[in-house]
């Protein structure tokens, strides 16, 4: 590994800019950082170069740990956007800065500034003052001197963001070049998806200063975990579908529960992303030729070259239910954006207004168990004011994910779909009982009035597969900027056994979360019984979000609620609680057998 | 319109549109450059050439002889040996103070800021009366600087130190800007390229404030030249030892003798012009250096 970046943190007044991010990048890789501004990934570049002092974490280039080394001794090369160039010397003496420093022979200087002028196509300007440069011909100067001293990794700092389209791709083809000539570890931060999507082997999206995802451009197009990167690399429809035991429901189309996407999505509802391009429009009464799911018109029609943009509103009977939530008006008529090909166009025209059908060729599922909120309170004030919670609003719009208000849930509808909101007070424990009686299994206590809360704890507690929790624990943690840890907990007395098994579980959530999602997080090893520890987090002086799973029979969960967890409930407790239950035997055997009954 | 022209080779250059002739937002050249004209002719010509009438009324023989008297030469050797010594000094104390004020932030930096300012707007005769008491023998400073034989007030020195305090703010206000806007990255360039951090200072920041260091300094030294209020209540003016150029010009002048007088003041105006145009040549020299073109 050329670069190790693990568990790095960077506070700025309070709040984690860079939020436990562990980056592996092996020798020779291009990795492109990208985000939108003040995403953190700037900073992420700059505590690696040593410019910028971290709060935690440790990095490592080509295994010499350089954490606490000033910038100039960890031999890093830095591109800045700016270009940084030292005005007042020529294009030669600005290469041989790094080698003057270290006193290398004239000579050999020289031989070194001609072999970076050539390699990047600036023979000949050594002593040009970069005054005399347009932007791209300093831009090369740059990369040229930050080459000069061999450095471990090259690392580019919106290297194209000050200059003109033209000269831009023109300078990336080169920068990739050179990268490859010399097999140079490279670290790029930018925010222009295209750029990543050219220049990258691999790519890392961060946003709110964690690193929400990371993988091969394909891959994060393909099959992206989150909301945030299936929309900020390129365009996508977001639709709500539910899954059952015959497969996962969009629309009129049943798609097979085993399909890539579809298998690793949590729950009985599952988010959607469908790419433009996997959309077929069919003339009315026709059948697509992919699997057709769904009716409408056309809305809007826009040339973009040998494409075309179209917009169709669907037909409001088709059952679509998108998954973001349209601020503006939340009865509006779904629309969905399709791209079509010269060939498509060619086969069918059509115009605004044309009745349509329409085909879906590819459909991912988002693993996220958080679909959607569900707020489950016939008190029409209170569930304004759970709207309102800073710790849902910053959910919800993070997310973009949709809001439902329940007045009153009938005795027999299931509230297993994405998470319900209830608030914390008088009577949450009998409305908790009763939420997973009618098989609720991700449930959000939100005391009134609460703040956001400072950091979020994990304790799995046994009843929930890990697994399970840890997808619900991810998604969470992407969206809320805040550092997050697991706590495994021992008795006093606990044997050795017990003891390595309470550090084995923190090991394996560590790396079960890195492997499965992409993300770190920090652990913690508690000595003491839950309700000890319940109460110890519940002195702290900021409110922190608890994460835990609970049992699903009632005889199991009366124990927890009333016993251990009793405090969580009792009036004046502050901190929001997110509840993971369990699935029982029978339960899940009943929930196959009502889902198959629901569409026979 | 019935211009002749001589050559056809003319009549294409004539009719070449003038590359000055861009539109301009606000209008009336004319006018403002007439009224530039005759301003700095009434203003700063006009005075100036008066003195210059004067002092040609006098053969060369008899400039000489005013010139070369021993007092008048010690006085222009106090002057200038001074005003430089306090430019110096500015340039070296203005930077660190120009430093402290725009890269860190601390409670009282607006304070420290607005005291900058306070030599531009106390007369100067106040200046020079508060360090002459402050460094007087038997004065706060001047009590503590006796025993080690050092002394300031009716002293050369005294006169660095009025000109020091007169020409701080030039300094200052020259290179905050300038300091402000440097690129930091140019700093974080440099040590990631593995310089260490005097490196940096002598080879990067330096460098880029030599211009508006130069141009602080040089403002200060000519104010520096110029300034009397301060100096004649600090420097004792003992003739030979400290009496300055300005303090010479008003002793002939309170002694009837004008056109001795306008001899000194037009030397020290020739000097002061051969010493600014000496300034503004290093710094064009500075800036096609950096390949600024302007």
């Amino acid at each position: 590994m050329s670069i190790r970046i693990e568990q790095v943190t960077k506070i700025y007044q309070g709040v984690p800019v860079v939020n436990d991010v562990t980056i592996e990048i092996p020798t020779g890789e291009f990795f492109v950082l990208l985000g939108p501004s003040g995403s953190g990934k700037s900073t992420l570049l700059r505590a690696l170069a040593g410019l910028t002092p971290i709060d935690h974490g440790r990095m490592a280039l080509h295994e010499r740990d350089v954490t606490h080394l000033p910038a100039r001794e960890r031999g890093v090369g830095l591109v800045f956007q700016h270009y940084a160039l030292f005005r007042h010397m020529t294009v030669a003496d600005n290469i041989e800065f790094a080698l003057r420093v270290r006193r290398v022979k004239a000579a050999e200087r020289r031989r070194r500034r001609q072999e970076l002028l050539r390699l990047v196509a600036l023979e000949g300007y050594d002593e040009r003052y970069p005054a005399q440069l347009s932007g791209g011909q300093q831009q090369r100067v740059a990369v040229a001197r930050a080459l000069a001293h061999e450095p471990a990794v090259l690392l580019l700092d919106e290297p194209f963001g000050a200059l003109d389209a033209k000269i831009r791709v023109e300078l990336r083809d080169t920068v990739r070049a050179v990268q490859r000539r010399l097999g140079m570890t490279t670290i790029l931060v930018t925010h222009d998806q295209e750029e990543a999507f050219s220049l990258a082997d691999r790519i890392g999206v961060m946003q709110m200063g964690r690193l929400l995802e990371t993988g091969s451009p394909e891959q994060l197009y393909r099959t992206p975990a989150t909301r945030f990167v299936a929309t900020f690399l390129g365009a996508a429809n977001l639709f709500l579908g539910d899954i059952s035991g015959r497969g996962l429901q969009l629309g009129s189309a049943t798609i097979a529960p085993g399909r890539a996407g579809i298998a690793a999505a949590a729950g009985s509802q599952a988010v959607l992303v469908v790419r433009p391009e996997d959309i077929e429009i069919a003339a009315a009464d026709t059948t697509p030729r992919s699997r057709h799911f769904a009716r409408g018109s056309v809305a809007s029609l826009a040339f973009a070259g040998h494409q075309q943009h179209a917009v169709v509103r669907l037909d409001h009977r088709s059952g679509i239910e998108p998954a973001v939530a349209d601020a503006h008006d939340p009865d509006a008529a779904v629309t969905i954006q399709v791209l079509r090909s010269a060939t498509e166009q060619a086969q069918l025209p059509v115009q605004v207004g044309m009745a349509v059908e329409l085909g879906v060729r590819r459909v991912h599922a988002l693993p996220t168990p958080i679909s959607s909120f569900h707020v489950v309170t016939a008190d029409a004030t209170a569930a304004r004011a759970l709207q309102e919670s800073p710790l849902l609003l910053q959910l919800t719009r993070s997310m973009q994910a949709r809001v439902r208000v329940h007045a009153a849930v009938a005795p027999e509808e299931r509230l297993d779909a994405g998470v319900v909101v209830l608030p914390l007070g008088d009577g949450a424990v009998a409305a908790i009982f009763a939420l997973i009686a009618q098989s609720a299994r991700r449930i959000l206590c939100i005391p009134p009035g609460s703040a956001l809360p400072g950091r979020i704890r994990v304790h799995a507690g046994g009843e929930v597969p890990r697994s399970e929790l840890l997808a619900l624990v991810s998604s969470v943690m992407r969206h809320l900027p805040v550092e997050a840890g697991f706590v495994s907990l021992q008795r006093p007395a606990a044997s050795r056994s017990e003891v390595v098994e309470a550090h084995r579980e923190l090991l394996d959530a560590r790396a079960e979360l890195r492997g499965g999602h992409g993300l770190d997080l920090r652990t913690e090893g508690y000595v003491g019984d839950l309700s000890g520890w319940v109460q110890e987090i519940a002195a702290l002086p900021d409110p922190t979000l608890l994460v835990l799973g609970l049992p699903s029979t009632p005889a199991a969960l009366t124990g927890r609620l009333h016993g251990e967890l009793a405090s969580l409930f009792e009036a004046g407790a502050r901190l929001p609680l997110l509840l993971a239950v369990g699935a029982g035997a029978t339960r899940s055997s009943d929930r196959v057998s009502a889902a198959a009954g629901e569409r026979p | 319109m019935s211009r002749v022209l001589p050559t056809p080779l003319a009549t294409v250059v004539a009719w070449r549109p003038r590359r000055n002739r861009q539109r301009q937002i606000l209008p009336g050249f004319g006018l403002t450059a007439g009224y530039t004209v005759a301003y700095l002719g009434l203003i700063v010509l006009l005075p100036l050439s008066a003195a210059f009438l004067r002092a040609s009324e006098l053969p060369p023989e008899e400039w000489l002889r005013i010139l070369l008297a021993p007092r008048v030469l010690a006085a222009f050797r106090v002057s200038l040996g001074s005003a430089l010594a306090a430019a110096a000094i500015n340039a070296v104390t203005g930077l660190l103070i120009a430093w402290v004020l725009t890269r860190y932030r601390f409670p009282g930096r607006r304070l420290l800021d607005a005291l900058v300012d306070l030599p531009f707007a106390l007369p100067t005769a106040v200046a020079g009366i508060a360090l002459a008491t402050l460094y007087a023998p038997n004065g706060w400073l001047g009590r503590l600087l006796a025993p080690l034989g050092v002394q300031v007030a009716f002293h050369p020195l005294g006169i660095v130190v009025a000109l020091a305090f007169v020409g701080l703010p030039f300094v200052v206000r020259t290179l905050q800007p300038v300091l402000g806007d440097l690129d930091r990255d140019l700093e974080h360039a440099a040590e990631t390229l593995g310089a260490t951090r005097l490196t940096i200072f002598r080879r990067v920041i330096l460098p880029a404030l030599l211009p508006a260091l130069v141009t602080g300094s040089a403002l200060a030294f000519s104010r520096a030249l110029g300034e009397y209020g301060s100096v004649i209540f600090i420097a004792g003016n003992i003739p030979l030892v400290s009496e300055i150029v300005p303090l010479v010009i008003m002793t002939r002048l309170e002694q009837f003798q004008y056109p001795a007088a306008t001899v000194i003041a037009v030397a020290m105006l020739l000097l002061s012009f051969a010493m600014m145009l000496g300034v503004n040549l290093l710094q064009l020299w500075l800036q096609r250096r950096t390949g600024v073109r302007r």
